[in-house]
């Protein structure tokens, strides 16, 4: 039996309580991937619930056999909405494998890069992705839940979201050649730095950037403080949660991973070269991607959590005053850890403050137009190296082996949404029981949609 | 709704790089959209492969369908797409060609399985590769127009959200979709000398000169053999173009149409040039593997002995 | 696709030869006039000079089925346009590397220097070559051209063998 996207539409009763059924949701949508979700259902209860990622394009075994410095071209071909991330992870894992340690000036970039993409990014999940749900509430038609229905019905939002994308992705294509797969960060650097001009003209943008993501930021709170029942009653687990830190402060580029048991104890801190020591991958009968936990917890109890909330947990601070007034409010209403699955986009606008903050203090560094932006000198050897960093979505891992030629042997990534897909499923199952069984969706004290579809 | 063009934008195995550089037309989205009845499009609206199905045959003005066969599942909603719209659009270099996920046809399916599954560092128990209620994986990645007729070809990885929005528009007037026949080099404002080549380099050896063509100062700039249209972005960010929009204009084998541009002004023993070339099928086909007949053979044929 | 039965039962290599005007072409007319006997495999395609040929016309001819394609011009130093055939040397051994890494027996391609009045070399040549190619049978991307179409039975039926 084929339901339409979910059975909080109401009406859409499971034909016979007595038998079995399955509602299947073909395909998930508004995100970046393919999956379907099928929930099994015995006499009216929940029995399973699958959550089928239906695809894999096998990156891993591919690279082998390429010249590393094309792994930084070939990665970002993973995904198109955060090919940055893959880009640094990318270079990162081959200058570890070579022991080549660029110029600061090319960190500060790549820094700057990462964040362009934050900028970016967060606001299309939060406006393309989430926002529909929220601003038409959960009881809206579907063919009315997008971005179109928020451009038509609240176009100055919608204006204030494309002009901060607009920022995000302009900045990345100025600092990485283009902003869908970008081509500057390379092995020993960077392929060229920011012109003085540009630098002014970017600090520019940052202030007006730091205005929308404060409205964006404004608009969210108002949407938790709306959906306040559904951030702390729906689809809250507990998990472990898995993030970058850099000394205790959050950071997209560079760091440690910490990860954080459900209690909130920090279980383990490594540098990235030990993050196998950590991450543990369970391959799932029913799903092409691979179910991510923490190693020394066993599956399924050490499933993790990765991406904004993760980190907003695990970390002690962010990087920016704006950021951490915010992180201060969160914390005080939400606790630490926060295991509230909806809160997740809290945590979104407050890394939104952050980046944009952290994008403004590194164009404001002498340092980011320097001319100093690459080794002259790169030798390719024989050896292992891990690169990671923070895409939006989640920690993102690039090990990979070369040989003396600097050609690929072997590589293993873990990408970003990866490690959350056990979690996914976990909170499906917790949400399915919710909706279908207990009509949570009936008792949720819930707002006036802000937009009447 | 009179005047609206109805339209698909579809996913296959893919990136959503295309589609992101549809919305980083950001304001201009603004006229576009409004133009377009969108029937379908998973990544931004709610609408399920049943409501793709329910539409009459022809249904569509145009599908754009992005990406490239990986699973059945993929090569359902390519026939499906096929058979509701009027126009088919390959929208992007892995419709096109393959792209970079068709360097994967240098594997057999089974190897590209079991690294994933059972050889991974990470991965425990290495006893199961995935199977229960999942769309079956193709033995290869082959062309899209293999298996369906398209009626636009819109290459890049991405194309740029000028030439999608070209495209758009051209195709809403009725008109044919426009391509440039020149290479990169046409749009490459560098300053070209004539070409002998004694030294290559890889692309991180040294720091590239932003005045020079980047094949004088020795690095393998994939651009003679590429189409022009996106503007030279990648020279103009002081790295070599890597070919992603495919062939020029008459040309079929890209990999061919570049081992004739290096070889020819390359000055220097055989030997010497094979040593840069250690991974000929990447650095000459990374985005257009599917397209060439040797594309499967270690995937299916097993190659030789 | 691949036939290791005509291995043995009495397959005959098609050999596609891309030849230059003034050494080898001249070589092969050398060999005709001399009666020198040697395989008849071998369909001659002439340019006026190796370098004319783009790598893209070899991959064409194996596409199309041929089992071999030998190129064959005039000895390094003696080009009649001075130095096309070192470009065609490196191109065609770049060329083989490519195909070998795809999987194709770098064998299917063969460069040669036959000069004009080297009709026995070609005679030679071919011999060897034939019997090479019989060794490694035909060439597997022989139909693949026919076969522009790919069906659900490729993509998802058993690997050819």
């Amino acid at each position: 039996m084929k339901s339409k996207t979910s059975p909080i539409k109401g009406g859409k009763e499971p034909a016979d309580a007595k038998k079995e059924t399955e509602i299947k949701i073909d395909p998930i949508t508004r995100l970046e991937g393919h999956g379907e979700i099928r929930i099994k259902l015995s006499k009216g209860k929940v029995s399973s619930v699958q959550f089928n990622v239906t695809s894999a394009r096998f990156f891993e075994k591919f690279l082998e056999g390429r010249l590393a410095e094309d792994a930084r071209i070939i990665a970002p071909r993973i995904c198109g909405i955060c090919p940055e991330p893959h880009h640094l992870a990318s270079v990162k894992a081959v200058e570890d494998a070579w022991g080549v340690n660029p110029p600061p000036a090319a960190k500060k970039l790549r820094e700057l890069l990462l964040l362009g993409k934050q900028i970016s990014s967060h606001p299309l999940h939060l406006y393309v992705l989430a926002a529909p749900d929220f601003l038409l509430g959960p009881f809206a038609p579907p063919e009315a839940r997008n971005i179109v229905t928020i451009v038509n019905k609240m176009p100055d939002a919608a204006k204030k979201a494309i002009e901060l994308m607009k920022h995000g992705q302009e900045l990345c294509a100025t600092v990485g050649g283009k902003a869908v797969h970008p081509v500057t960060a390379i092995p020993g650097g960077m392929t060229k730095t920011l012109k003085e001009e540009q630098r002014d003209e970017w600090l520019k943008r940052m202030d007006r950037a730091m205005e929308l993501a404060e409205f964006t930021y404004q608009l969210l709170l108002k949407i938790v403080q709306d959906y306040w029942d559904v951030v702390t009653k729906v689809g809250v687990i507990e998990t472990y949660y898995a993030g970058l830190a850099n000394n205790g402060e959050h950071n997209f580029y560079d760091g440690s991973i910490r990860v954080m048991s459900p209690s909130g104890k920090i279980e383990a801190e490594v540098p990235a070269q030990k993050y196998t020591e950590v991450v543990g991958e369970k391959v799932v009968p029913h799903c092409y991607a691979t179910h991510i936990f923490y190693k020394k917890a066993g599956y399924p109890e050490g499933i993790w959590r990765a991406g904004p909330l993760a980190r907003i947990n695990v970390v002690e601070r962010m990087a920016t005053p704006r950021a951490n007034e915010a992180l201060k409010e969160f914390r005080a209403k939400v606790g630490r850890p926060c295991h509230a699955t909806f809160a997740y986009h809290w945590a979104r606008a407050i890394e939104l403050l952050d980046a944009v903050g952290k994008a403004k203090k590194l164009l404001e560094d002498p340092d980011i137009v320097s001319r100093d932006y690459k080794l002259e000198k790169v030798e390719p050897r024989e050896g292992c190296g891990v690169g990671v960093v923070e895409a939006p979505r989640g920690l993102l891992v690039h090990n990979y082996w070369t040989d003396k030629y600097g050609i690929m042997t072997k590589a293993n990534l873990i990408v970003a949404t990866n490690h959350n897909i056990g979690a996914i499923e976990k909170s499906l199952n917790v949400i399915a029981k919710q909706v279908i069984e207990d009509k949570i969706h009936e008792k949720l004290k819930l707002p006036k949609p802000m937009i009447n579809a | 709704m009179a005047g609206k063009a109805k339209v698909a934008f579809v996913q296959l195995s893919s990136c959503w790089g295309c589609h992101q550089s549809l919305l980083d037309l950001h304001e201009k989205l603004l006229d576009v959209i409004p133009l377009l009845d969108i029937k379908y499009w998973v990544a931004a609206v709610d609408f399920k492969v049943y409501d793709l199905k329910k539409l009459p045959d022809g249904g569509l003005d145009a599908a754009f369908v992005e990406g490239l066969c990986r699973t059945e599942e993929d090569v359902h909603l390519l026939k499906l797409s096929r058979e509701k719209a009027k126009a088919l659009v390959a929208f992007g270099s892995c419709s096109s060609f393959g792209g970079v996920p068709s360097i994967a046809n240098l594997f057999p399916k089974n190897e590209l399985l079991e690294r994933k599954y059972l050889k991974a560092e990470t991965v425990i128990d290495r006893n199961t590769i995935p199977s229960e209620n999942l769309p079956q994986i193709t033995n290869f990645v082959p062309r899209n127009d293999q298996i369906v007729k398209a009626d636009v070809y819109l290459p890049g990885c991405p194309p740029t959200s000028q030439e999608i929005a070209n495209a758009v528009l051209a195709l809403l007037s009725g008109k044919p979709v426009e391509h440039s026949i020149k290479t990169i080099c046409d749009e490459c404002e560098r300053k070209k000398e004539e070409k002998n080549v004694k030294e290559f380099r890889r692309d991180f050896e040294g720091k590239p000169d932003p005045e020079k063509c980047l094949i004088n100062q020795g690095y393998l700039c994939m651009g003679a053999g590429t189409r022009a249209g996106c503007g030279a972005q990648c020279p103009n960010a002081n790295h070599p173009c890597k070919g992603c929009s495919g062939p020029p204009e008459g040309v079929t084998d890209q990999a061919a149409k570049l081992i004739g541009t290096f070889g020819g002004i390359a000055d220097m023993e055989p030997q010497k040039l094979l040593d840069v070339f250690r991974d000929p099928v990447g650095q000459l086909y990374k985005f257009t593997y599917a397209s060439s007949p040797l594309s499967k053979l270690r995937s299916v044929n097993k190659g030789e002995k | 696709m691949k036939d290791s039965k005509e291995k043995s039962e009495g397959f005959e290599p098609y050999v596609l030869g891309l030849v230059c005007n003034w050494c080898t072409y001249a070589g092969a007319d050398m060999a005709g006039t001399s009666r020198i006997q040697y395989p008849p495999n071998l369909r001659l395609v002439r340019v006026m000079c190796t370098s004319r040929l783009d790598p893209t016309f070899v991959i064409r001819g194996l596409e199309l089925g041929a089992d071999g394609v030998l190129v064959s011009g005039c000895h390094p130093g003696d080009c009649h346009y001075v130095n096309g055939n070192y470009k065609t040397e490196r191109r065609i051994h770049l060329l083989t590397k490519l195909i070998q890494q795809a999987g194709l027996e770098p064998e299917r391609i063969r460069l040669e220097w036959i000069s004009a009045s080297e009709g026995s070399k070609l005679a030679e040549v071919m011999k060897d070559y034939v019997q090479v190619l019989k060794k490694i049978g035909s060439n597997p991307l022989r139909n693949s051209k026919e076969k522009h179409h790919v069906d659900d039975k490729d993509l998802f039926g058993k690997e050819v063998k």
